[in-house]
């Protein structure tokens, strides 16, 4: 076992997080995707820090980073997403379009 | 810094180790397929939390305890709660018809393609490297508030900032 | 010759101060918006009487310390430095006398001509500033300036004759005049820029210098000589670009004396002159500047003859004066062409006004026909007219007498016979004409419409009669005038003399057989020549003519540019990339979804897209 096998498990995930954020249409299941993305990459940046010895710190403690900033954006975006359907009466970003042409 | 654990024997012979992974693997990447294909919503974000536990194992078995019970402590015990929340107050008929969208198709192609390219650049750089290295909790304290204190300031910042910012935004909402 | 004792300076340094003076009076005017002001009059001819003072000052310098040169820097593009300066030398010390002396007696005589008019204090302002033109373009030592001033004396003389612009032929007139003298300034800019290729600079005497040293190819100069003669041929009504010159009798009278007779239209005579040198290095263009001067002065003497308006009598002559003076430039002897230049603008100018006071007396007649037996009602205006046609024809002792003589005796040591003989045939209806305007407007009987005429008031005769004293002595200054020059007395041809004396007084005694005795019938003479008179009254059809090209060549050439313009420059270029830019804006702007999953996707591709090639090392 070796760390392609870990690298080919986080492309995976990271692909079907792409996939769910660009084929989804609610704005929940899209940051449910983003949050599958963020795992993906914190697989890959444990698995370098454990099999580079130079690397052993450093890998866990950007994980870490990484998930404090993915709590900061899940609180921010479940907010955002609540104060949409306030005003929109729904999460289809299908209808939040007014930026458009 | 922490001890070494050899795996498997070479020539890619199924190991212990190596089932226990595709066990797991199975289980995270069964688990993304649901989030991103389920057509109901609290069932896709239980699967979430079934992929996101899975990953949980996958920081076990790359010797990483602390990250694993932080994984299963945000994520499980916090994030997950929070979206349901959030799907409990923006409960709505429209769940149901919310699919995909006209992109479905050309998405799925990009995926594909993003994880064969992944996958071939990881095959392509594979050193065939099976020793790996654990941590201690203590290091990787001692580590985070010595040589990373700044930027872990910064992140508690982050969260601060992120926490106000929260309120002000379903604040603003509200009084419309 | 010193007038003013105060601390000496250089003439030069002076100069500027008299066309400075006049620029002043004209902004003065303007700015102050005394349009129809009296007090214009008052800063114009203090303005002009100052730049007389300071041509006395420095004709004295001069006399002292020979030619001066002065420049500064005027601007710098890239390496090329463009100075800007003035040169006191033979030539623009004469013209500097003569355009701010003429001027300020026209101007004094333009008060009470003018009187009546409304918009008298732009009249005025724009005399100033015809005045600074004209001294800057005399005055500057360098081709650039001088275009400046060119087209300044241009700008001056089109407000001018379009002056009465309420008047439809004035203005047609008035853009005639512009238009056509444009058709020379085209040559002379091409020609000055010729020539600054080859000599890196506008300096004149630099320039003269370099083509002295054989500095210039010899097409090149030859090209350059010529454009800039073509511009002089505008500028100084040279037959064919003389059409604009009888026209311009448009104008106010004094207007007509100033500009089109004694100043603006020798500017061209002027020019040739300043680069003489180059003429003569470019030799076979003197032939070419003295055949135009031939041709013109014979072609404008003949129709002079035939002529009915007084002015347009005087404007012909104009013409057919300039030619000799082109003739005389052509022969070689440009000393005798300034000494023409000289005594014409005041016998031209006396003239002219002479012409404006009968006009003033008889309540604005012109026509010769209608006029006559004036000199008992205007003896002061019969006596200076009569000076002026007399100095014109070539009577001794008078100022024309002295230079016609020494232009016929260059044209004899320059030229071919033959040209001798053509312009002694000039000369001889130069008489004619000049003694038939004499008579039929001052002799023989009363018309009883013209009982009423009165001589004119003070500030009109006070100049006339000081231009006819002028011309009177004019001819006496002529040894004084070649010392000036440094120029070489002709020995006197007595053949010469007696050929160029016989036809001013056979001239003279002709006309007043035909127009006063009545021995041959004016008639009989319009008989015999029958078809040429028709042609000469008509001034050989070339307005004719033009008009023509014009109609047929030019209007539909335009016709066809302007298709071109308005399709493919407008429509297609102009309009055209702004609709492209619009459409594909109106196109385009459907990318723009507002849904975010459509910009993620494009972002992925294009990670995608960098990543590859990056990997592939296509970059």
């Amino acid at each position: 076992m070796s760390l392609v096998h870990f690298q080919i498990l986080s492309a995976a995930l990271f692909s079907i997080g792409l996939y769910g954020v660009l084929a989804r249409r609610s704005a929940v299941l899209i940051l449910l995707s983003i949050e599958l993305m963020l795992n993906a990459v914190n697989i890959n940046l444990i698995a370098f820090s454990a099999y580079t010895e130079s690397l052993a710190s450093t890998g866990q403690v950007i994980a870490i980073f990484v998930i404090t900033v993915a709590a900061a954006e899940v609180g921010l975006a479940l907010a955002i997403i609540i104060n949409l359907f306030r005003s929109k009466g729904s999460v289809d970003i299908d209808k939040i379009d007014v930026m458009r042409w | 810094m922490g001890s070494t654990q050899e795996s498997g024997t070479e020539g890619g012979v199924l190991t212990e180790s190596l089932v226990v992974f595709l066990i797991i693997s199975v289980v995270c990447v069964a688990g993304g397929l649901g989030v991103v294909f389920s057509r109901n919503v609290i069932h896709a974000t239980f699967l979430l939390l079934v992929s996101l536990m899975g990953v949980a194992g996958i920081f076990l078995l790359l010797l990483a305890e602390f990250l694993a019970l932080v994984q299963v402590l945000i994520y499980g015990g916090a994030i997950t709660i929070v979206v349901l929340f959030v799907i409990m107050l923006t409960k709505s008929d429209e769940f149901e018809s919310l699919v995909d969208n006209s992109q479905k198709p050309l998405a799925f192609l990009i995926s594909i393609g993003l994880f064969v390219v992944m996958t071939v650049a990881a095959i392509a750089a594979d050193n065939g490297n099976t020793v790996r290295a654990s941590l201690k909790f203590s290091d990787l304290g001692h580590s985070l508030f010595t040589d990373w204190a700044i930027p872990f300031e910064v992140a508690s910042l982050v969260l601060l900032v992120a926490l106000i910012g929260a309120i002000v935004i379903s604040k603003q909402g509200e009084e419309e | 010759m010193m007038l003013l004792d105060f601390t000496v300076m250089e003439g030069v340094q002076v100069a500027w101060l008299a066309p400075a003076a006049c620029i002043l009076a004209f902004v003065l005017i303007v700015s102050l918006r005394m349009f129809d002001s009296k007090i214009g009059s008052v800063i114009s001819i203090v303005a002009i009487a100052s730049g007389f003072a300071i041509f006395l000052y420095v004709f004295g310098q001069f006399n002292e310390s020979g030619p001066a040169e002065f420049a500064r820097e005027w601007f710098t593009i890239g390496s090329t430095k463009i100075t800007l300066g003035m040169a006191i030398d033979q030539l623009s010390v004469v013209m500097l006398g003569v355009i701010t002396f003429v001027a300020l007696l026209v101007q004094i005589y333009s008060v009470s001509y003018m009187e009546e008019e409304s918009r008298f204090g732009w009249y005025f302002g724009v005399h100033s500033l015809f005045a600074a033109s004209m001294l800057i373009l005399v005055l500057a030592n360098n081709l650039l300036l001088l275009y400046v001033a060119w087209e300044l004396v241009g700008l001056c003389s089109y407000l001018l004759i379009g002056f009465w612009y309420e008047k439809r032929s004035a203005s047609e007139a008035a853009k005639k005049a512009f238009i056509t003298t444009r058709i020379g300034d085209v040559g002379l800019l091409i020609g000055i820029i010729l020539l600054y290729r080859t000599a890196g600079t506008f300096d004149t005497s630099t320039i003269i210098h370099i083509a002295q040293e054989g500095g210039f190819a010899d097409s090149t100069l030859m090209a350059a000589v010529l454009l800039i003669f073509l511009g002089a041929m505008g500028k100084s009504a040279q037959f064919p670009l003389h059409v604009w010159l009888p026209d311009a009798m448009e104008g106010p009278t004094p207007v007509s004396a100033l500009i089109h007779a004694a100043t603006m239209v020798v500017a061209g005579i002027y020019l040739v002159a300043r680069i003489f040198p180059l003429f003569e290095v470019a030799d076979p263009s003197l032939t070419v500047v003295a055949v135009v001067g031939l041709s013109t002065a014979v072609i404008a003497a003949s129709i002079a003859l035939v002529m009915t308006d007084l002015k347009k009598i005087l404007a012909y002559s104009t013409v057919s004066h300039l030619g000799f003076m082109m003739l005389a430039l052509g022969s070689g002897a440009y000393v005798v062409a300034m000494f023409h230049l000289f005594t014409h603008a005041f016998a031209k100018a006396l003239l002219f006004l002479s012409a404006g006071s009968v006009d003033h007396g008889t309540g604005g007649k012109r026509d010769i026909r209608q006029l006559g037996g004036l000199r008992k009602k205007m003896p002061i205006t019969f006596v200076t007219f009569s000076i002026g046609a007399l100095a014109l024809a070539g009577v001794p002792p008078l100022g024309g007498f002295f230079s016609k003589d020494e232009i016929m005796m260059a044209v004899m040591d320059g030229r071919h016979p033959v040209f001798f003989l053509i312009a002694i045939i000039a000369a001889f209806m130069s008489s004619v004409y000049m003694i038939r305007a004499l008579i039929l407007v001052f002799f023989g009987d009363l018309k009883p419409e013209n009982q009423e005429a009165h001589e004119s008031p003070a500030l009109i005769t006070a100049p006339l009669l000081i231009l006819a004293g002028i011309s009177l002595v004019a001819g006496l200054v002529l040894s004084g005038w070649q010392d000036f020059f440094n120029a070489k007395h002709h020995d006197i041809n007595f053949l010469v003399l007696a050929l160029s004396l016989l036809a001013s007084l056979g001239g003279l005694f002709l006309g007043w057989a035909i127009y006063s005795k009545e021995w041959i019938s004016s008639r009989d003479v319009a008989a015999k020549f029958g078809d040429l008179e028709k042609y000469a009254s008509n001034g050989y059809y070339l307005d004719v003519g033009y008009q023509w090209c014009i109609d047929r060549i030019v209007l539909v050439v335009a016709r066809i540019v302007s298709l071109f313009d308005r399709i493919v420059v407008n429509d297609v270029a102009v309009n055209g990339t702004g609709y492209s830019v619009f459409l594909s804006g109106f196109k385009l702007r459907y990318v723009e979804t507002g849904k975010v999953y459509n910009y993620a996707l494009a972002m992925v591709v294009g990670i995608l897209v960098v990543g590859l090639t990056i990997y592939w090392g296509l970059i």
